[in-house]
């Protein structure tokens, strides 16, 4: 089930998987604001709560503190000893917020709040009627019970996790939801591809053997030439073929890596392709250095046919083709219509075509991409347009062999 | 000769005598000789009515501002004294002092009762 989920994915194309991407990065940018929001409500909540009981206690204590400070003032001076207790710190300030005496531990005070916390201190504020030995603000100050804080943060962080966890499965429902029709007309369409293919086979081995079999040699020219266009057809259905093959059976299947003579394997594509190259008058132009590359035949034959296939549908009539192949790496390169720039980045993407005028799926390039990502190579596409395309393809130093020819 | 030393001893001594008599004047500042020669007489002495200011005016600006304002225009609305008190004694006299004067008092009487100095 996870294999055929992970094929659904597979199957959206990279602007889709973005969106998808940036919707769920929403989604989740959201639920963390909104349960950042209800647990900052909930702190502030449980901290009322603590304030509202240690208010009443604190309001007591300030009550003896101003008894204390009454009997001060009225025997002042010859008793000058500050009240103080072991229940609490204080401290007075004046009317102009002058200190007048502190025993506080925290002398971080705010004037304008009632209660509030101070460090690990809870400071109590009382404002006095009568300004005994001149003090209108009485301070009181208490350690702070954490019990509250660590009941609140726990409570936090269960709650948080939890809804969490029932948004991310809910995120999940709505992504199905978004995705279903998105991936039903792509399974459509590969279904398609994959009937089609199917019923291909038959007719077109029966056509490529029996115009290999057809005597030539007895032929008038003219169907000679019938022949010949015959064969290019052919050619042409085989390697469309060949594609939506390996892009519904093969392609999930293991591979069968051994060392490839990269060398021989382009001249043998090339000459598979000349005939369908001739169509258009089209000149290959090899400059092949011996290479060799641990890969899948099958895999790397239908990047080569592809690169070759597009370089010949894009070109222009008696255009160029120019191989060069060296140790490393592999370029092809056409005369042709070239791509705009900002497409460049679009022409791996599965059922992109960029002249609607020639024919195709538009699957050649991902099936290309596919494969590269698979051997971890590097493809690099340089376009003008109007001039040609140049696609290189750098191989692993890990995957190419020695320099000498086996 | 005995004579002439006792009357010169006599003539030093009342010299020095005087001299400290002198010294005594100046020392006295203007709060001690202004404000302390009639508040002796008063059954409510100066520390129970700076008591009294603290209690009511609270901060050092504020006290000191009250105070002189009432020193320069005494009222029986703006004393702290209490009624008995006021219809006993009256309200005082306006202050013959200026304004550096009465600062230069105030800040004495301020400086000498301050509760900050005080409190332990």
């Amino acid at each position: 089930m996870l294999v055929s989920k992970n094929k659904d994915i597979n199957l959206l194309l990279s602007s889709e998987q973005s969106s998808l991407l940036r919707f769920l990065s929403l989604y989740a940018v959201l639920a963390i604001m909104i349960l950042l929001l209800l647990g900052i409500f909930y702190y502030k909540s449980q901290e009322e709560l603590m304030f509202s009981n240690k208010r009443i206690e604190l309001s007591n204590y300030a009550n003896e503190q101003v008894k204390e400070l009454k009997l001060l003032h009225h025997y002042f001076p010859s008793r000058t000893e500050y009240p103080r207790s072991y229940n609490f710190n204080s401290a007075i300030y004046d009317i102009e917020q002058v200190e007048i005496f502190s025993t506080l531990k925290n002398s971080d005070v705010n004037f304008d709040k009632e209660i509030y916390r101070s460090g690990d201190k809870i400071h109590f504020v009382k404002y006095l009627d009568d300004y005994y030995l001149g003090a209108k603000y009485l301070f009181l100050e208490v350690d702070e019970d954490k019990k509250w804080y660590t009941q609140t943060i726990t409570n936090i962080m269960i709650l948080g996790i939890l809804t969490l966890i029932i948004m991310a499965i809910f995120g999940l429902i709505f992504v199905n939801i978004l995705l279903r029709p998105m991936k039903n007309s792509i399974r459509l369409l590969d279904d398609f591809i994959k009937d089609t293919t199917h019923e291909l086979n038959t007719p077109i081995s029966a056509i490529l053997a029996n115009v290999e079999m057809m005597d030539t040699d007895v032929m008038i020219e003219k169907n000679k030439k019938k022949l010949h266009r015959i064969n290019i057809a052919a050619k042409t259905v085989s390697h469309l073929y060949q594609d939506l093959t390996f892009l519904t059976l093969n392609h999930n299947q293991q591979s069968n890596n051994e060392w490839i003579d990269l060398k021989s394997l382009f001249e043998d594509r090339v000459e598979y392709f000349t005939i369908l190259a001739g169509s258009k008058k089209v000149t290959f132009y090899l400059d092949l250095n011996y290479s060799a590359i641990h890969m899948d035949l099958i895999k790397i034959t239908r990047v080569i046919d592809n690169l070759i296939s597009n370089a010949i549908k894009y070109n222009k009539r008696s255009g160029a083709i120019t191989i060069v192949l060296r140790k490393e790496y592999f370029v092809v390169k056409d005369s042709g219509i070239g791509i705009e720039s900002s497409k460049v980045s679009a022409i791996f993407e599965r059922y992109s075509r960029f002249n609607s005028s020639e024919g195709g799926f538009g699957i050649g390039l991902n099936i290309v991409k596919s494969i590269i990502d698979e051997y971890g190579l590097k493809i690099s596409v340089k376009s003008v347009l109007g001039e040609g395309t140049d696609i290189r393809v750098d191989f692993l130093k890990a995957s190419i062999g020695k320099g000498d020819k086996k | 000769m005995m004579k002439k030393i006792i009357i010169i001893g006599l003539i030093l001594n009342a010299m020095l005598y005087a001299e400290g008599n002198r010294k005594n004047v100046v020392k006295k500042n203007i709060y001690e000789r202004t404000c302390l020669p009639c508040h002796r007489y008063l059954p409510s002495s100066l520390g129970d009515m700076y008591m009294r200011y603290l209690k009511t005016f609270s901060g050092e600006a504020t006290f000191k501002a009250s105070l002189k304002a009432f020193l320069k225009e005494p009222l029986e609305q703006t004393s702290v004294m209490s009624d008995l008190f006021i219809d006993r004694f009256s309200v005082k006299d306006k202050s013959l002092l200026n304004d550096k004067q009465l600062d230069e008092a105030i800040n004495i009487y301020w400086d000498l009762y301050n509760v900050r100095n005080k409190l332990k």
